[in-house]
């Protein structure tokens, strides 16, 4: 088989690995099933594989490397749900997909036909690295400096079954991007890594200690400039530091960022230094061989467009107003002349978040097969991205998402909401995060007023854990239970680009229904008062919040 | 030792679990079968709770996770908890997905 576009192409080695480790889990899966293990036994195991006992069933999360997979993946995912699950997955906020009905004794099978396609699902649970996340545009945006899968890949095999960092006091999340425009929220990660070019190869920001939770944080720079040789030793010595000093006597301490809070990130950072005093530097270099091997275990887009790719592509937009609209919204500026990299809703209207059938799954692949060099990937948005298009074929595209029921034009708008499972699945939520996100999507569903709101990003949590990253919405929603009852906490201000900031709670928790009326009179009260070409955020950092109050808990 | 469940006035409790080999949640019913519906659900008072939950054989019985919920009596019984409502009649936003109640 020829290397896949976007992803790294496994060998004999990672696939004799992944034939082992689903031989050892169906072992302990059996052993489970006839007694020999207890669930406290057998727990830290199916955890290790993505098994979750949820509420209403086992649920299956399965590992998505930087969000990217291609075609012949993307197909078995639709298998997959089409066999053992109810017709259905659900793409979650760390680029991965997880299916809600899985039975154990199924388990075995699942991963062995996910392994026929060089996926897994290791790494998507336990107190380890998690998957590696990245830039949903990597590879294809204009803005890009440097191609983040290589070091994401790097970081993968790195993390994977790392023997030192397999029990962590706490789970650990990466994100590596490679643009100025942070779309990775590398600044809400235990580490992330912002790439650059420099004179003499490329360097590395890195940031710590940022997470969301119940204590959430803003990362801190650790590092501004680390050269490639010195990435995976300078990544091992952070760990190593928080291996070592990391709480584990309070789960809700156990996180990196309450140890960079409470050692200051000058003394973490001599931590570090330290630790990389005493280290093998040999042992750990990063040489450009490496670097190139793994770089040529991707395939190369051929990016040629015809000449008239981008009139056609414009003359198009001209004579189709829906099409135009949904180019404004779903597309993104891509480096090649004549392409352009497409973000797939996966939120209609009134739909489930991140929700998409087999069909849809399977349609996706045949577009990616037919638009996108047979390539997809998942953003932590919860949508799905088609990175390289070539213009001329763009409205055909769109025709055919249309078909699919895929052509929301709402990405980045108010309807591309985030939310967590929350109670309908989750057994920790407080809350139900879907209903309301829904409902908002309804609310707002006219795509004209959506462009009228502009840039307005909503993330909703069903419990304090914010796996909807409520801090880091412009509006956050975070679900509380008051005495049986739900109810939602309002957080404005939220975000997590360059200038990453948490929200700031905006009053007292109000009911579900009521909680919808405030969002849209707090989006109405901004759309009055906004001025000449000002987000929602612009406005909010002009006025501050008391205008929003005042629209939020006004009484009719 | 885990803190019995305080009951409201004219609540009962009801014993809930999943199940091993598909993780779908069950009932315990008056004769000890657990079934995929609330509706037979056996509806104790506290101490006849306690006692079944310390003398049943979870991995014998094929389930997992076996604890009490409150609920108000009735066939079906109603949880107290919107998570146990949910758990009892499915997940509120695939309507496809409820659970069926036996008669």
């Amino acid at each position: 088989m020829n290397a896949p576009i976007g992803h790294y192409q496994y060998d004999s080695v990672d696939r004799d690995f992944l034939a082992a480790r689903i031989d050892e889990f169906a072992d302990q899966v059996a052993r489970r099933i006839d007694g020999a293990l207890t669930e406290d036994e057998f727990k830290p195991f199916r955890l290790m594989n993505g098994l979750y006992l949820q509420l209403h069933a086992y649920m299956l999360r399965v590992a998505i490397p930087y969000g990217t997979l291609d075609s012949r993946q993307m197909r078995m995912l639709a298998e997959i749900a089409r066999t053992y699950d109810r017709d259905y997955g659900h793409f979650t906020t760390r680029q991965n997909i997880q299916f809600n009905w899985i039975r154990l004794e199924d388990t075995p099978e699942i991963l062995r036909r996910l392994a026929s396609v060089d996926m897994h699902a290791i790494q998507t649970s336990g107190n380890c690295i998690r998957n590696v996340t990245s830039d949903q545009f990597a590879g294809a945006s204009a803005d890009e400096l440097v191609d983040p899968r290589v070091h994401a890949e790097i970081l993968r095999q790195w993390s994977t079954l790392h023997p030192e960092f397999t029990f962590l006091p706490r789970k650990f999340k990466l994100a590596v991007s490679g643009s100025p425009e942070d779309r990775v929220a590398a600044r809400f990660h235990d580490v992330g890594v912002i790439a650059r070019p420099g004179p003499d190869g490329t360097l590395f920001r890195i940031f710590v200690g940022g997470g969301m939770g119940r204590t959430p944080a803003v990362g801190k720079e650790i590092f501004d400039s680390v050269r490639e040789e010195d990435l995976l030793a300078t990544l091992e010595a952070i760990l190593r530091v928080y291996n070592a000093h990391g709480r584990r006597d309070n789960i809700y301490k156990a996180r990196i960022k309450i140890l960079v809070e409470a050692l200051g990130i000058d003394a973490y950072r001599e931590a570090v230094l330290a630790e990389l005093a005493q280290m093998d530097m040999a042992l750990y270099r990063l040489t450009p061989d490496m670097v190139a091997a793994i770089r040529a275990r991707f395939a190369a887009p051929d990016l040629t467009a015809p000449p008239d790719a981008t009139a056609t592509f414009e003359a198009d937009r001209a004579r189709h107003p829906a099409f135009d609209r949904w180019t404004r919204s779903n597309t993104h500026p891509h480096r090649a002349p004549g392409y352009i990299s497409v973000t797939v809703s996966l939120k209609p209207a009134g739909g489930i978040p991140g929700d998409a059938t087999s069909s849809q799954i399977d349609g996706l692949a045949d577009l990616a097969d037919s638009y996108s060099f047979g390539e997809l990937r998942i953003t932590h948005m919860q949508n799905v991205v088609l990175a390289h298009v070539r213009q001329d074929r763009l409205f055909d595209l769109f025709q055919a998402l249309d078909e699919l029921g895929l052509a929301t034009p709402n990405v980045g708008l108010v309807s591309d909401i985030i939310a967590c499972p929350g109670l309908d699945y989750c057994a920790l939520a407080n809350s139900r995060s879907i209903p309301i996100a829904q409902k908002l999507s309804a609310r707002f569903g006219d795509p004209t007023l959506q462009e009228e709101v502009g840039r307005l990003r909503i993330n909703i949590s069903g419990c304090i854990n914010a796996c909807g990253h409520h801090h880091a919405g412009h509006i956050g929603l975070l679900g509380v239970d008051k005495r049986g009852e739900e109810f939602f906490q309002i957080t404005l201000g939220g975000r997590s680009d360059n200038n990453a900031a948490i929200g700031e709670i905006l009053g007292p928790a109000l009911p579900e229904d009521d909680t919808v009326d405030a969002i849209a009179r707090i989006v109405d009260r901004y759309l009055s008062i906004r001025e000449l070409g000002e987000t929602f955020l612009d406005t909010l950092s002009r006025l501050g919040d008391a205008p929003f109050r005042e629209a939020a808990y006004e009484t009719a | 030792m885990k803190r019995p469940t305080r009951l409201g006035e004219g609540q009962k409790l009801i014993l809930t679990a999943n199940r091993l080999l598909d993780g779908h949640i069950v009932w315990r019913d008056a004769a000890g079968q657990w079934r995929p519906s609330i509706t037979h659900a056996a509806q104790l008072d506290t101490d006849t709770a306690q006692t079944a939950l310390e003398t049943l054989d979870a991995q014998k019985e094929g389930v997992v996770g076996v604890y009490e919920v409150a609920v108000h009596p009735g066939i079906p019984p109603s949880p107290v908890s919107v998570r146990e409502r949910i758990r009892a009649f499915g997940p509120t936003v695939h309507p496809e997905f409820a659970t069926e109640l036996e008669p």
